[in-house]
């Protein structure tokens, strides 16, 4: 105990030499949870931002749609289903689709199109859909009109208000057929959507298929994003074998893929930023036994014992470390919540691409605790193995030729 | 009916001699087609959670036209789909329109069936894309039948690595065909059934595609009338002229 | 005489020397290490999407990609490729011919782009031939063979050597089947983009296509990836009948993901910068309380506080130029290696990634055009942080400082 007291002590006395080396670690903590959580947050962004754009973060088919996308692979509309799935406490929303091909036609013009039936209210909260109208208006529940994306339109050379007519495969074999006016047009970022995409109020399009209280997804809205393969595994074990329940990671690979890639190719640079942090640190300890060697040198000659002389270093290495981490943490919080609420925006070449997706070019900071935790351990865990310098200095100490000088 | 009857002379006439395997298929080929023929058929589509039935009336000529014309189910009465060469066109009346569809459609069922929309437009004709083998006896529902083996010929467009043939001796009739991809393995089960007299010609008046690795899946063709080779002028396959069906 | 003083002050302590020219070589040595890395990455995904998928630049008739309908051809195609043989941004091109079409197998079929390419030209443009994994690609004595994405020959049951049928329109508008033999398997970084295209023949496609020696498109690979814009907009001015396409407007999500890792790497740079001038600071205020005593000495002794100041500034000067050309000699020879034999990372994440059939090597790339701003920021960092202990040692009262 009487350590401890002098170690502290031993801080107080010399409050510049303390503030110096909590400092460094103060700041060493700052930097990487900001690196970190600014890391993740931009990149949770991304996914938020591509998967808002149609997927959605976890979607329920039947088992086997995924594979061969046929609305014989439907599966009946009910709220009990509902129910169970928004039991699961992570699932904030439930937004119903019937998506099925189909031929667009308009004159001699015939294109093959994915057509895609949707409950206006929920697909706009989950997709924003209305935000991407260019023309007309968005579609009701009630309506009995399609909203076409921009490409398909110029590609059947057909403007707003025009009538086209839908031919498809129905359900069960039924043939799907009908004519609609066009009330809005969209314009999506992705060339591929861009191209084919034509939404219909649900009961339209069930109408059409004749698939009256059927669908293909439900789109899953999550509390936490980074934890849908839990929650995904969760909610298939709920529902059964019946259904399969799919994170984007596994709708979208390639996407995961180049995420996943870059993120960790980032992880890399993080490491040179440790590299700094520890030669940073390295340095203050080693100008702090520079300095104290005369003073530790008396000490050992007076007869204190160089062990109790260690554990006297270390503790006030590790208090030192240990403060300087919890400070680090605590100024760490607000400027990392400050920095999520007020993002970088950035403007140039990388708005333009953002924009080209509808998308914000604001780079957000992660909230998630798990930066603060594990890269204040981190640092925290970088000095105390730095700590071990002033020790084995002291060690190798000789009195004499330290006290010379 | 002089043209039938003489297809019906020349059979019986070559009956009494060996057969080549290429005369076999010819002849069974021949006999299912005609220069020409209307029908009507139904097809019966089933899967394992729902089957569907529907009534067509049918016009073909030769290989290059063909006119399918939906009498049932009532909601899809009317619909015509017309094949010209190698383009399929489709009317639908409660659209009135007409439409032509497009290649990225041809991988598509047709009407929800077993058969895709290409199926209409191929013209692999097994006289001519294949090598023809006889490789003995057989007998498929009590009737003794030879055993042919089909070899697509190199570079014809033909999917399979194999189709094992059974042709009724007396009346060369096609009751049983396997369809083998390259691997040799199983795809699709053929068999007819129900032989009886039409328009003169004895033919199987049912017929069973029953995929392999698909459970539950089957696909009936039922002739409900055919009559062969009447004339049936080229402009009757037009596009004006399937408008005016309903 | 203050040099003098300066210089021997450094060899007088040379632990404390030898940090501070430590954190300066190891700032600088990190600062580039990062630049190199992120070139790596960034080029290596650049390179994916450009040198395997969409080259520089794509030639199209304005039409063509509504519906990649055959009869788009593009328009005086031989006149085009001899004014792109002559531009001397121009590295390579290759033409292809493409139509949109079914293939068919007794498995099943499948919607397909199909690619008429001339073999060797592709392999130099789009590296097509790396991706073979399996077979050994088309054969100068066989006729119809055919490039398919391993995804779709898994779907279709396909291996090397079978067969199956390519339907498709020509130019009229007719419906044409032909039978094709796989040559070879080919996975890339793409998959959604593998399942949907297959490789024959130019000269055979044309033949089907009933399109003579025309083409629909033309893929150009520059001799750098900064002349993308400008050359794109010097050929649609010459060329306004054509459509032509940058690697952007081809792959916007690429784009997309280019500019995050871009600016996500600034940022952590930024912060890293932040760190190192930190540690420099750091370092020479503990260098600066070691000598409180010496300081007091001199001060003393009646040393001007202006000589002081220069006196500690000219040592981490000395101190900052030693450090330099160390930090930059490893970078340099680490990158060179590194950039030869790649970094291979190994973490956690590796086994996931490699069954995704991504490389965890990185090839960094030494950043010569950003290396003048570097070893700027370094300098600066170094003598702007020893400002702050310098004016700190001129605070020093020399009776407290002696007393110690």
């Amino acid at each position: 105990m009487w350590i401890l007291q002098l170690a502290w002590k031993n801080l107080w006395r010399n409050k510049s030499r303390t503030a110096i080396t909590m400092a460094s670690i103060f700041f060493a903590v700052v930097l990487s949870v900001l690196t970190s959580s600014l890391k993740t947050g931009i990149f949770d962004n991304l996914i938020k931002n591509v998967v808002s754009f149609y997927s959605g973060y976890v979607q329920v088919h039947k088992a086997g749609y995924w594979e061969e996308q046929l609305l014989d692979n439907s599966f009946a509309a009910s709220p009990q289903l509902e129910k169970t799935i928004l039991a699961q406490t992570e699932i904030t929303g439930v937004t119903p689709r019937f998506e099925s091909f189909a031929l667009a036609s308009a004159e001699m013009n015939t294109k093959a199109c994915l057509v895609v039936g949707i409950d206006p209210v929920k697909e706009d909260r989950l997709t924003h859909l209305a935000a991407k109208l260019i023309a007309g208006e968005y579609l009701k529940p009630d309506d009995n009109a399609v909203l076409a994306s921009e490409g398909l339109l110029k590609r059947m050379k057909l403007q707003l208000h025009d009538t086209l007519v839908l031919i498809g495969q129905g359900y069960q074999g039924a043939t799907a057929a009908g004519k609609y006016p066009i009330k809005g047009v969209a314009h999506f970022g992705s060339p591929d959507l861009n191209d084919r995409l034509l939404y219909l109020p649900l009961s339209a399009a069930q109408n059409m298929f004749e698939a009256p209280a059927m669908l293909t997804s439900y789109v899953l809205s999550v509390r936490n994003p980074g934890l849908v393969n839990a929650t995904s595994l969760s909610v298939q074990q709920r529902l059964g074998n019946e259904y399969e329940v799919m994170s984007w990671e596994k709708m979208m690979p390639d996407i995961k893929q180049h995420v996943q890639g870059d993120s960790n190719n980032m992880q890399v640079v993080q490491l040179f930023l440790y590299l700094l942090i520890s030669f940073g640190i390295f340095g203050t300890s080693l100008m702090m036994m520079a300095e104290r060697r005369f003073e530790l040198g008396m000490l050992v000659a007076i007869g204190m014992k160089k062990t109790k002389l260690a554990f006297l270093l270390l503790t006030e290495s590790v208090l030192a470390v240990l403060i300087g981490c919890i400070l680090g943490i605590t100024a760490s919080i607000p400027i990392v919540y400050y920095l999520n609420r007020h993002p970088l925006r950035l403007g140039g070449e990388v708005a333009k691409a953002y924009e080209r997706f509808g998308f914000e070019a604001i780079f957000p900071t992660s909230t998630d605790s798990m930066h603060f935790i594990t890269q204040g351990l981190f640092v925290l865990l970088i000095g105390l193995i730095l700590s071990l310098y002033p020790v084995l200095k002291l060690i190798r100490l000789n009195p004499v030729l330290s006290m010379k000088k | 009916m002089r043209c039938s009857l003489i297809i019906l002379f020349c059979c019986s006439f070559s009956f009494a001699y060996p057969q080549s395997a290429t005369e076999i298929i010819q002849k069974a080929d021949e006999k299912m087609r005609g220069k020409t023929s209307q029908g009507e058929i139904l097809i019966k589509t089933t899967r394992p959670t729902w089957s569907r039935e529907m009534r067509l009336k049918t016009w073909m000529k030769g290989t290059e036209f063909a006119i399918l014309l939906v009498q049932s189910p009532p909601k899809d009465k009317g619909i015509v789909y017309l094949k010209r060469k190698k383009e399929v066109w489709n009317w639908m009346p409660i659209l009135e329109r007409i439409i032509k569809l497009p290649p990225s459609m041809m991988t598509n069922s047709w009407m929800g069936t077993d058969f895709t929309n290409d199926d209409l437009v191929k013209e692999s004709s097994v006289v001519q894309d294949y090598h023809h083998r006889l490789l003995g006896d057989t007998v498929v529902n009590g009737k003794a039948c030879y055993r042919l083996e089909l070899l697509p010929k190199p570079n014809t467009a033909v999917v399979w690595g194999k189709l094992l043939v059974a042709i009724d001796k007396n009346d060369f009739l096609e009751l049983y065909t396997e369809f083998f991809d390259e691997e040799g393995k199983l795809i699709n089960t053929m068999q007819a059934y129900d032989i009886k007299l039409m328009d003169g010609r004895l033919i199987p008046t049912r017929m069973e595609m029953i995929p392999a690795d698909k459970k539950g899946h089957k696909t009936e063709i039922r002739y409900l009338s055919i009559q062969f080779n009447r004339t049936i002028d080229d402009n009757f396959f037009s596009i004006e002229r399937i408008k005016q069906f309903n | 005489m203050i040099f003098r003083i300066a210089w021997r002050n450094i060899w007088r302590n040379k632990m404390r020397s030898l940090v501070i020219i430590l954190s300066v070589a190891i700032g600088l040595f990190a600062g580039i290490a990062v630049l190199a890395l992120y070139k790596g990455i960034l080029n290596s995904r650049i390179h994916t999407v450009i040198y395997a998928e969409t080259g520089h630049l794509q030639i199209h008739h304005k039409l063509f990609k509504q519906d990649n309908e055959p009869q788009f051809i593009i328009q005086q195609g031989e006149a085009l490729l001899a004014a792109l043989k002559k531009n001397s941004s121009v590295k390579l091109f290759t033409t292809r011919s493409i139509t949109q079409g079914m293939l068919a197998t007794s498995t099943g079929s499948a919607g397909v782009k199909i690619n008429g390419i001339i073999p060797g030209k592709e392999d130099e443009v789009s590296g097509l031939g790396n991706k073979i994994i399996a077979g050994k690609g088309f054969d100068t004595t066989k006729k119809n063979q055919v490039f398919i994405g391993k995804k779709l020959a898994d779907k279709m049951k396909l291996k090397t050597g079978g067969k199956l049928v390519l339907t498709f329109t020509d130019v009229d508008a007719n419906m044409i089947s032909a039978a094709f033999r796989v040559a070879a398997i080919y996975q890339s970084d793409n998959a959604p983009l593998d399942e949907r295209n297959v490789y024959v023949r130019l000269s055979e496609l044309n033949q089907m296509l009933t399109i003579g020696n025309a083409f629909h498109e033309i893929c150009v690979i520059l001799q750098n990836d900064a002349l993308t814009d400008i050359v794109r907009q010097q050929l649609q001015q010459q060329y306004p009948e054509q459509l032509i396409e940058s690697w952007k407007d081809i792959s916007p999500e690429t784009d997309l993901m280019i500019d995050t890792v871009d600016t996500t790497s600034y940022i952590i740079i930024g912060i890293i910068l932040f760190a190192l001038a930190f540690g420099i600071v750091n370092t020479m205020l503990m260098a600066i309380l070691e000598r409180t005593q010496e300081i007091g000495v001199m001060m003393a002794l009646g040393m001007n506080r202006i000589r002081l100041f220069l006196l500690v500034f000219l040592e981490t000067v000395f101190l900052t130029l030693i450090g330099t050309p160390v930090g930059l000699a490893v970078a340099w020879i680490l990158t060179l290696y590194y950039q030869r034999h790649g970094l291979n990372w190994s973490s956690a994440g590796e086994e996931v990634m490699r069954s995704f059939g991504f490389s965890s090597m990185i090839y960094p790339e030494f950043p010569t055009e950003k290396i003048i701003a570097v070893i700027g920021i370094v300098l600066f960092t170094a003598l702007a942080s020893c400002i702050y202990p310098a004016i700190k040692a001129l605070q020093l009262q020399p009776v407290e400082a002696l007393r110690k």
